[in-house]
């Protein structure tokens, strides 16, 4: 049998972390302002400033508590908002590509080790 | 950053040839608010254009403080023959191409704006036009064709303090925009709408065939060069746009929009890292902002008058 991925599920059936797949973690000091019905986000890293809707903010206030993969922001994100957790996880997946390029996120390699 | 004048003459009061003597062997200081310019040439012609447009500015000592140090001379050799030139350089680099020997004030007004944007990043640069009224700053980002000039220029000649015509030179520290005072410069038709706006107001020679056409550069009204270390807390953001035969639009701006303008149309905003990103999130905070499309520069002056006791009050009560 191949193993692919690994979760880590608490006692309520709730997804803590998952093992072999791509995890992603918000670039540190990243500063946020809410304008008008959008948010500016500076990235200390690049100097950049982008403009982020409701959707892309929500991912990186997230992130600020670690990184964590697509279904785990689905379900924190699902928890709070009352949200499909399908719903959710289509506006997500179409965030990351911006939210790298942007560099506000940077993907992290899949802990292979951890897979037997 | 340049302090106080010590002298009371003025370039006007200067004889053209001590003055252009004065030029070629020491050089001349500028101090146009936030920064003083030191400027040597070895052109009379120089001399003249430049007390056409800073008659109003004290001539000052030699020994003062300058941010940026420019030279412009005539280029040497045949060429002072055959299509003379002058050559810009400032620290021994020459970031433009030589200008004909007739038109040095150009040359002078554009390296000075872009030394000036290398250098000020003390201060966020953005790129508008700047002028002062109660205190209080009234800002017009550039946009391409927005005729932001145009209407700083008329603004200066019916009341209105100028700032600056290119830079909103907002000091983060204080929360207040300081003057960058220079000519403005007009570019083609507008000279002409200036000079029938305001027959009496005192231009430099005109200037054809220049990369944006025919340029103007309109003095600062004495009044503007006697207050201009006087800076002007945040008053209002206007984004002009001139539209051939448009009836006169006035519409507010959402935040995302002023960010944007100021944010995106800075010459020094990604210098400044986070204090640039604070200062416009604090300008758009404070500053109700609009767009304003206009064609009868009479009507939009108007316009803008008729609103600003509302942003007076606004930012009176702000600062209680």
């Amino acid at each position: 049998m191949e193993v692919r991925e690994l979760h880590l599920v608490s006692p309520h059936g709730r997804l803590l972390r998952r093992w072999g797949v791509t995890q992603y973690a918000r670039t540190e000091g990243i500063l946020a302002e809410p304008i008008g019905d959008l948010w500016a986000v500076f990235c200390p890293t690049s100097g950049e400033t982008s403009l982020l809707n409701n959707e892309s903010m929500a991912v990186l206030e997230v992130l600020e508590a670690g990184p964590a993969d697509t279904a785990a922001i689905c379900g924190a994100l699902a928890e709070d908002s009352g949200e499909s957790i399908e719903t959710l996880e289509g506006l997500i997946e179409a965030c990351w590509a911006q939210l790298i390029e942007m560099g506000l996120v940077r993907e992290l390699r899949a802990p292979r080790t951890m897979l037997g | 950053m340049s302090s106080a004048p010590r002298s009371h003459q003025t370039l006007g009061d200067t004889d053209t040839l001590a003055f252009a003597k004065v030029l070629a062997d020491a050089g001349f200081g500028i101090d146009v608010g936030a920064v003083s310019v030191h400027v040597r040439s070895d052109s009379k012609l120089f001399a003249r254009q430049l007390q056409s447009v800073y008659a109003h500015f004290p001539l000052m000592d030699r020994a003062q403080w300058a941010d940026v140090h420019l030279t412009i001379n005539r280029a040497s050799g045949f060429r002072r023959l055959i299509r003379p030139q002058v050559i810009l350089q400032c620290d021994g680099r020459q970031p433009f191409e030589p200008f004909p020997a007739n038109a040095p004030l150009p040359l002078f007004e554009w390296g000075c704006n872009w030394m000036i944007g290398q250098r000020l990043n003390d201060l966020l640069l953005l790129h508008a036009g700047a002028v002062e009224r109660d205190g209080l700053a009234l800002l017009l980002p550039a946009m391409p064709g927005s005729g932001k000039s145009t209407l700083t220029a008329a603004l200066s000649l019916r009341g209105w303090r100028l700032l600056s015509d290119e830079f909103g030179a907002f000091n983060p520290d204080s929360g207040t925009f300081r003057a960058l005072l220079k000519p403005v410069a007009l570019k083609n038709q507008s000279i002409e709408v200036i000079r029938t706006f305001a027959p009496n107001a005192v231009f430099g020679p005109e200037f054809p065939n220049t990369r944006k056409g025919t340029v103007a550069h309109l003095a600062a009204e004495p009044d503007a060069v006697e207050r201009r270390h006087e800076s002007a807390r945040p008053g209002a953001v206007v984004l002009p746009k001139w539209q051939a035969g448009s009836p006169t639009r006035w519409e507010p701006l959402t935040e995302n929009v002023l960010f944007g303008a100021l944010a995106f149309n800075a010459f020094n905003y990604s210098v400044l890292g986070a204090t640039g990103f604070r200062s416009v999130v604090r300008l758009v905070r404070q500053c109700p902002g609009w767009q304003l499309v206009y064609s009868d520069l009479d009507d939009a002056l108007a316009t803008i008058d008729a609103a600003w006791p509302q942003v007076r009050e606004r930012q009176l009560a702000a600062g209680q």
